[in-house]
Order: structure tokens, then sequence, then C-alpha cells
């Protein structure tokens, strides 16, 4: 076990770690070796290990560009450590909370009162970060929340909850915008066909989706709610075909997504659209096993590689992520990598490790759009904790990769509709 | 969930189309759902043929059934990324491999649980309940929790199209050798010496040493060939499903309940329960919210054990 | 029975009197437990070890809940999660619809749990070996199911607990485990003292003797039916207010986090990991199951490479082949079965 040598001391790490501290303050040499512990939570083994597995790397990219001497224009990018601490480098601790509430927030506990973290980091499961930042608010310390969903995590009056990207909500009213745009050019698009498994993150996404449809005038031809990982969609494929809406707009991770595609397939049904609420149709794995049947797929992003043409820096940044993962950013490497930027950025602002200090900081954050890796225009908190100015992009396969088309200011490529 | 009426209202107009013709659709929607069950009932039997053999032999239950079909789906996995042979070739070597992990299965983990003097049957749950957590572990570690898949098969991504009712290939591939292989067993159990030691050793473990048959052996063998089951379910699985560490699970707890459907010890009950669940399920998820189809499978199985407390065939 | 009891009379007497101080030194041996570990929490301040300790007290009270049944009864559940998740979401749904107390819903959780196993297991007890333990599955993956689509009780985006006043009435206390901790060792002891009583009642011969022979126990009909419909009820009441406790210390519950067959699993597991049927066996197997498992995720899991899932089962799957018997076998000097007339003296 690791422990924290901090470049403040408190009375905890006083007693925790006297002896090195007392060295870190004989030897000035040693300030260099400062170290900022900042948390990482995510599914690191189970049934969605991989999203964690792919978030380590993400974050470990984004500790590079921290501690490296790089020149990035990204917040924390520029320069060696963080400056405002004498150039105190950013070590994560990864905890895996194996998608389960209670150990979630064990391992927050944990990582608060043994490794002193100065905040944390997570998590996928929106249920699982709903305990992990219960806990951060008592023990006042950030958690910043890289990747879930739930517009629910932003509504319980927290003050130590921070969000940079968005939430399902907002890539809905993002999806139907498009669906907007495209029924003003004259396509026919009526009817939607909703598809989501039954789980925190299904749930949220569909309800989002009904309620948006309804309110502007779109005809709900299906709606289907699956368990999750199962081991047959042949009867839910079969009802999707027999209602067949001018768009399909599934919420699946991975590997009902690759079942679902794959099963379309099988029984011959080719949608006319679909437009997904990304999840697994952001995920390599998926495209790398159904991917053929998939041209023309519209997904939802945070996160655009198109937008390297604009900003290089992004280029630079996926290169760095390619050599640790073997695989492009996407949808949740993205706004992994970005959150621990952010992070890093109001810690360096704070100039201190404590909790209520990087709070403040977080809070005053203003990042314009152009100093990010995302399409988003700024990163700024509101009361909630929540960035408001996370624009979605939609993204569309095309010939065996992602293209932006959707907003018309970030598109580079006109959708093709319908896509079969 | 604000919509459940419009749910409940849509419910009743499933499976009609919208535009054609009423009777024909229907009848097709109706054919293509039982057909669906069906095959997807021989591969739900074919998974639990191995379990059930397993079973019948020594009354055990193998709690790292799900990780062994796990397992033999990335057997193919990684000899198809080495040799380059389309599955069907290779599924004779991942059986034989899977008969291998079986053996040693046995040899090292279920004998020694065996011994246990009291509650022997919970010694071997969670004996082999520790096993699936080590097997998916070593699966994480080997292949990272990555999805795979294998592309480009002579069978994945092919359907016969049937007058508008679609087979896909790789399922009725899976009924096939799920056919095959309950054929057979059958033929080996009651058509071989090593089938009557098999069934006289499930009579009597005790007796049957005294007529110069290796229990042991027997038992070796026994789970080499439960193994090698799930190996031939899990070469079928591995065209047309994704691989991961924890793909087993939710199939496992099918083949459990498909066993005690048709009851335990009888192979015959397996496969017809495994076709029974196919076509329960495909119904149920016609009739109810389709996140409810395991209900109609849960049902069922109460169903049959409150009338026949044995299942359908079992004599155990 | 009554003609063996009379030929071996000198010896039943002997053997009672040795069983009646053998039950004393229990109870004292208890005490001592109870003792120890109340100071334990009061030495060792870390939040992280603390946690680890409600945790396995918690799975003591539910794994000594799950052996009256699973264990003294011989009717192996593994689908005791419906009462966790019935408790854990009677007393949630009770105090966030109504504001009552979460004692009280602990209460109403048991009762309800218990009715629901008597509903269960009318029907249930007919059946024998694994069809019994795969109904109990079934049922509480219908119940997961279930929940899962009932939007009163939140379906997948479960309920969190509202944030109340810290305090004893509300069974919140923000950061502080200690009484936590405190409700966790009074349920180990509850279900303890419970299980203690019940090894010297009538019910408790019955549920030997069902286990034991069930062919001979037979005769005693009706009379056993019963028994093992109370013994369900017990067993059910108890992981309940297991439930409702989880749900006050996670303050946060959803189908999956409370209706789980891998919770049902950790039911049985420190019971017969530690000895089931045995007094101290669920305590014993929770000591050590439940750290082994925090342990090896926290500092092993960061990887995200599975090793801590290699050691941990790799540990379980030693644990049950090396003492077949459960841990209790270090402590317990006669071997379980003891010599037949003596034994069965006693317990008839």
């Amino acid at each position: 076990m690791t422990k924290s040598i901090h470049p403040t001391l408190n009375r905890r790490t006083l007693l925790g770690a006297g002896a090195i501290a007392l060295a870190s303050s004989v030897t000035p040499a040693l300030a260099q070796q400062k170290e900022v512990l900042i948390g990482a939570i995510f599914p690191l083994s189970g049934a969605s290990a991989q999203v964690g597995v792919d978030a380590k790397h993400a974050l470990e990219t984004a500790a590079d560009i921290i501690n490296g001497n790089y020149n990035f224009d990204l917040p924390a990018g520029k320069g060696g450590g963080l400056a405002g601490l004498g150039g105190a480098k950013v070590k994560l601790v990864f905890a895996d909370h194996q998608a389960d509430p209670q150990k979630g927030r064990a391992e927050a506990e944990r990582l608060i009162t043994q490794d002193k973290v100065a905040a944390i980091v997570g998590s996928f499961h929106s249920a699982v970060a709903a305990t992990i930042s219960a806990t951060t608010e008592r023990y006042q310390v950030p958690y910043f929340s890289a990747d879930n969903s739930s517009p629910s995590l932003n509504r319980r009056g927290l003050k130590y909850f921070f969000r940079a990207a968005a939430h399902d909500e907002m890539f809905t009213v993002a999806m139907f915008d498009f669906l907007d745009t495209m029924r003003k050019r004259g396509e026919k698009v009526n009817s939607v066909g909703l598809f989501h498994e039954d789980t925190i993150f299904g749930t949220d996404s569909s309800n989002a989706q009904r309620d948006t449809a309804q309110a502007r005038g779109y005809n709900l031809a299906v709606d289907i709610k699956y368990r999750a990982n199962s081991p047959s969609l042949t009867a839910e494929v079969q009802q999707l075909s027999s209602a067949n809406p001018d768009v399909l707009m599934p919420s699946s991770y991975t590997t009902d997504g690759i079942l679902l595609v794959k099963t379309m397939s099988e029984l011959g049904y080719k949608p006319k659209a679909i437009v997904a609420q990304a999840a697994g149709f952001a995920e390599k794995s998926l495209f790398d096993a159904v991917g053929d049947k998939l041209d023309g797929l519209i997904s939802r992003a945070s996160f655009s590689l198109d937008l390297a043409q604009k900003r290089p820096v992004i280029g630079k940044v996926n290169e760095m992520f390619k050599a640790r993962s073997g695989k492009d950013l996407n949808d949740n490497t993205s706004r992994q990598l970005m959150a621990l930027l952010i992070l890093a950025d109001a810690i360096d602002r704070a100039k201190s490790v404590e909790g209520p200090a990087i709070r403040e900081a977080l809070a005053k954050t203003d990042i314009p759009g152009e100093k990010t890796i995302m399409p988003w225009t700024k990163v700024a908190f509101g009361e909630d904790g929540q960035n408001m100015n996370a624009n979605p992009v939609l993204l569309q396969y095309l010939g065996g990769k992602f293209v932006t088309i959707f907003p018309e200011s970030a598109a580079i490529a006109k959708p093709k509709w319908p896509m079969n | 969930m604000p919509c459940r009426e419009h749910r409940l209202l849509r419910l009743r107009v499933k499976g009609l189309a919208q535009d054609n013709g009423l009777k024909t659709m229907t009848f097709q929607a109706l054919a293509q759902i039982v057909v669906s069950g069906l095959l997807m009932g021989l591969i739900y039997a074919l998974i639990a043929a191995g379990l059930s053999l397993i079973f019948g032999l020594m009354d055990v239950v193998n709690f790292a059934h799900g990780e062994f079909l796990m397992m033999a789906m990335y057997a193919m996995f990684g000899l198809v990324l080495a040799l380059a042979v389309d599955p069907v070739l290779l599924m004779p070597i991942v059986a034989g491999l899977m008969f291998a992990l079986g053996a040693i299965v046995y040899l090292g983990v279920v004998r020694h649980a065996m011994r246990a003097k009291v509650n022997a049957g919970m010694v071997q749950v969670f004996a082999t309940f520790g096993l699936a957590i080590v097997l998916r572990g070593l699966a994480q570690l080997f292949f990272t929790p990555d999805f795979r898949s294998i592309p480009n098969t002579w069978l994945g991504g092919k359907t016969l199209n049937l007058g508008g009712i679609f087979l896909p290939w790789p399922q009725l591939f899976g009924g096939a050798v799920s056919i095959a292989a309950f054929v057979g067993l059958y033929l080996l159990i009651s058509r071989t010496d090593f089938g009557r030691a098999l069934a006289a050793t499930r009579e009597d473990a005790g007796a049957v040493a005294l007529v110069g048959i290796d229990r042991n052996k027997v038992f070796t063998i026994g789970w080499g060939l439960g193994a090698g089951l799930v190996g031939l379910a899990g070469s079928v699985m591995a065209i047309f499903f994704y691989i991961h560490p924890d793909v087993g699970g939710p199939f496992a707890l099918t083949a459990y309940v498909t066993v005690a459907l048709g009851g335990f010890g009888s192979i015959f009950g397996a496969l017809a329960a495994g076709v029974i669940i196919g076509l329960i399920e495909a119904i149920t998820a016609t009739i109810l919210p389709t996140e409810m189809k395991s209900l109609g499978i849960y049902a069922a199985y109460l169903a049959v054990v409150f009338v026949r407390p044995r299942g359908l065939f079992g004599n155990i | 029975m009554s003609t063996q009891s009379i030929g071996i009379a000198a010896g039943l007497a002997q053997a009672n009197d040795r069983f009646h101080a053998a039950r004393r030194r229990q109870l004292m041996t208890l005490v001592v437990v109870v003792l120890v570990i109340s100071v334990l929490p009061l030495l060792v301040k870390d939040v992280y070890l603390q946690n680890i300790m409600v945790l396995t007290l918690m799975y003591t009270a539910l794994s000594q809940s799950w052996n009256i049944l699973g264990g003294y009864c011989g009717q192996i559940s593994l689908g005791h999660a419906i009462y966790f998740g019935i408790g854990a979401y009677t007393s949630t749904l009770l105090f966030t619809k109504f504001g009552v107390s979460p004692w009280f819903g602990m209460a109403a959780g048991g009762g309800i749990a218990a009715l629901v196993a008597l509903v269960l297991g009318y029907p249930f007890f007919r059946l024998k070996g694994h069809y019994f333990t795969i109904a109990t599955i079934v049922v509480a993956e219908a119940a997961l199911v279930l929940f899962l689509s009932w939007p009163y009780a939140g379906g997948a985006l479960g309920i969190q607990l509202p944030a109340a006043a810290d305090n004893w009435a509300n069974l919140q206390f923000g950061r502080n485990k200690l009484p936590f901790i405190y409700t966790a060792l009074a349920l180990a002891t509850i279900t303890w003292l419970v299980t203690w009583k019940i090894e010297d009642s009538r019910w408790g011969y019955w549920w030997r003797a069902v286990k034991d022979n069930p062919e001979a126990a037979e005769s005693l009909g009706v009379v056993i039916f019963n028994s093992k419909m109370a013994a369900a009820a017990l067993s059910a009441f108890f992981v309940a207010v297991g439930g409702s406790f989880y749900a006050q210390f996670v303050a946060y519950i959803d189908p999956d986090s409370v209706l789980n067959f891998h919770f049902s699993l950790l039911f049985a597991l420190p019971a017969v990991l530690g000895g089931i049927g045995t007094l101290w066996g669920p305590a014993l197997g929770a000591i050590i199951l439940i750290p082994l498992t925090e342990f090896t995720r926290s500092y092993a899991g960061g990887s995200g490479q599975g090793i801590d899932l290699i050691i941990y089962g790799a540990l379980i799957m030693l644990i049950a082949l090396w003492k077949p018997e459960g841990l209790i076998g270090f402590f317990v000097r006669q071997p379980k079965p003891l010599p037949a007339s003596a034994d069965e003296g006693a317990h008839s």
C-alpha cells in the first residue's frame, strides 16, 4: 500500500508518514517528488471490466500529460507537474468497485482515509456514483464524475459533485435536435423505436427519449425494455422489425449491442436509421464484431476525432492514448481523460490538496472549449456541479470510421439518411 | 414508466405487421417465434447436456459450468486466431481440450471435495464456485476484459430465408450439433461397455468396485465427457455470440433450470427441457414485456416440479 | 426409540450432562467474543477496517440465519436474496414514502419476509435436494426481474435514502461507523442466541432428525413439515432484518445491489466454509471470507487484470477442499459424527 507524501502537512499525514515528511522537509531536492494522489474508482472486474481497464489507460494518459514536460494547450497540459504546488506530480490510485454501490463506497472511504487522496474520479456506473458522491460529500473531498450519465446525480444538492460532460437528457436533446433538422430537410422521420436495457442507464436514457419524443411530436412506434446481458434478443428484434420505426434508438452496452446487431442481421431486419445513445455503440469491440453491418449508424458522442483537424493537440493526445491501449479515444475514454485534466487544473489553481480549497477552485473553473479535447463550448460548473456547456455531437459510422455530422458547426460530412 | 397504458395496448398488436396482410404475417411472425425458440432451445439443451451428464453420474452440481462454456469460447477464439481455420473444423480440438480440462478439474478439485463427510454437496458447490471465480480471473488476465468475437466465419452472419422465416445458419448448425450430441450420448450410454460402467457407477458407486470397475476412472472420463460437451456448445456459441470473461453467467442459470426441469439423471430430459425452455422464453417475450421473458421459464419450472417433484423425466 | 433409550439410560444421562455443560461453555465463549468485538472498534479507528467489521458481523448474522434453514434443517436455499431484498425495500420504502422509522421498517420487513417464506415453503418443502435449491434460485431471480420493473420502488433507478438527522432513530450516522458495528454485533448475537436456543429445543431435534435421516423422519409427518415451515420463517425474518440494516448502512439500494444471486451465495458461503449446521461455523466463515473478499479487491483489484479474482477464488477452493467439514474442525476436538449411541441418545 502506498502512503502519500503531501506538500501540505496536516495532523493525519504527520502521524501517518512522519518519517517521510521529515525527509522531504530536510532535503529540498526531494520537493520535486511531491505527489498529489487522486483516487480512481472504476469497474475493474466483472461484466463491465473492459470499460474500467480502458478508463485506467485514459487516466494514465492524462497523468502523463500533467506530469510530463509537454506543451499542450490543455488544462494542466503545460510544463511538468502542477506549478501551483511546486511541480508536484499527480499519482493515481485505482480501485475496483465491481459495479456494487457498497463496494464503491468502501473504496472511496479507503482512498480518502488511508491514501488521503485529494479527489476521486469515477465511476462509469451511475448507481455506484450515487454512493461514492454521498461519501465524498461527507468527507468534503470532490467527486469528479467522468462518465456517469444519469441526470439525477447532480440533482441531489451535493456541493462536492462535479461533472464536465453531458448527462442523458442533454444527449437526448441533441439527438432530437438532429432529428428535427432531418425533418425540416424533408426526410420522413415520424416514428421512433426505443430499445433499452433494464438498468439505471437504460431507464434514464429511455425516460428522456420518451418524454422528448412526445414533446416534439414523434410517434413512439415501439418501446422495448430488455434484460441486460440476455442470452438471446430474437424476440425483441422481431418486435422491432414488425414495428419498423423510422429511427431506432438503442441504449445498450457492448454485449447487448453486438447481440442486437447480429440478431437484426440474422432476422433480416434492416432498420431505416439508428441513432444510438453511445455506450456500446462507441466501443471498438462492437465495431470489430459487427461494424460491417453498421454503415450509416449514428451515435451521439462527447467526442469526435475529426476535431483533430482543427485542434492538432487532439491528435497528439489520441496517439499517446493509443500507444497505451491500442485503441482510439472514444466517448468514454475521452471523458475520463478530460476529467483528470480539469481536476488537475483546479488543484493547480487551488494550490492545495485540501478538499474545500479544490472545491472552490473547481467551482470557479472557466476553461474555453478550444482548450479541451472535446467539442464543448466551455467548462464552467453550475450550482449543481453540472457543466451545461458540454455540447454533444452526433457521429456517423461511414466507411469504417466515425465522422461528425451534427451540429452543422462541427460537421465535416453530410449525414447519410436513411441508413438502409 | 409513464407510458404503461400505451405499453399494454401495444402488447396486443405485437407480432402483427402494420402494412401487409394481417393473416399471413401473423402466421409468419408466429412461425418465426416458434422456430427461433426451438433453435435457441436446442442450444440451451446442448449447454445443459454436460451438466446433466455429470450430475446424473455422481450427484455433483458443477457451479463452474458457465465458466467452462466461457473457456471453450476463448479456446475457439484463440485457436482461430492462431491457426486461421474455420471454427467448424476446430470443434473437435476444442472439445478435446475441454475433455482434458474436465478430467483435470475432477482429479484436482472435485475428487477431493467428494471426500467431505458432512454436506459433501455444499462443499462441491463451493469448491466449483471458487474454481469459477479463478477461471474468470484467468480469462481476464490472459485475454483482457475486451469483448471478442470471431469475424468472417463460414456460417457467421448467414441466414436461410424460408419464405419469410429466417433461420440463421450458426443456430441451425448449433441445433444439428445438439441433436447429434444427444444421439451420440444415448448410443454411448446404451451401447458401449463404458456406458454400462457409467450407469452401474451411477446406481451404486460402492458396489462397482467389487466387479472391478475403477470408480475414479469412470468419474474422470465422465467429467471429461461433460466438459467436452460444453466444448461443443462453446464452439457453436463462439460463432454467433460475443466472448468475454463473464459471458457464462446467464447461460449457466438457464442450464441449471434446464437440467432440473428435465429431471436430474435423465439425458433425454435435458434435451426435452432445453427445447421447452427455448419455446417458452420466445412465447413469453411476445405476451409479457420482453424484459420479463425469463419469468416464463421460472414459472414453467415451478409448475412442473409442483406436479412432478422429480422433473419431467427424472429418476433421482 | 424408547427401547433404545432405556437400554442406554445411564449413558444417556451422562451424555445429557455433557451436552448441557458444553452448551454453557458455548454461552461463556459468546460473552467473551462479544466483549472482545465490542472493544475492537475502539482500538481500530481506521474507517476502512471498521467498514469490514460491519460487513463481517452483518454476514455473520445473515449466514447464521441462513444456517437455521440450510444447516440445521438441511434445506439448502440459494434464493435467500429475496428475503434480503424484501427487508431492504420494506424499510426503505416505508421511510422514504411514509417517514416510518427504519427500526419499525426492519420489523415489518422481517414480518413480510417470514410470511413470504411460509407461502413459498408450503409448496417448496415437497421438493427434495437440488429441485428445492433450484426452486429457491428461480423465485429470487423472478423477484429481481419484478423489482426492476416496479416503478413505485424506483425500478432500476433504485432508491437513495434521503439524508436525515444522524441519530439512532433514523439509523443514520454520517461518517461514524461505530453505531453500525454495534447494531450488526447485536444482530449477530441475537441470531446466535436464537440458534443456540433452537439447538436444545424440540425443533432442533426434529431438524437434525430430518437432516440425518429424511425417511425415518417421515414418520413424524406433519410435525416435521410444520417445523420446516417455522425454520424457513425464522430464517427469512432475520435475513430480512439484515437487509434493512444493509439498506441503512449503504443508504442506496437498487434491485441488483440487494436481490442479486451472489447475495444468496454469500449467505451460504460463510456457513459452509466455517462449518454448516454448527453454532460457530457462520461466524468463523465470515471472519475469514469477508476480510478476504475486501482485501483482495482493494489491494489486488486495482490492476484490472483479474488477479484479485484468482486469489479470492483459489482461497475459497482451498478452504473448501482442505477442511471439507468447515474451519470449525480446527476448534472442535471431537469429530462431528459422535460415537453413535451417545450421539443419538443425546438427541432423542
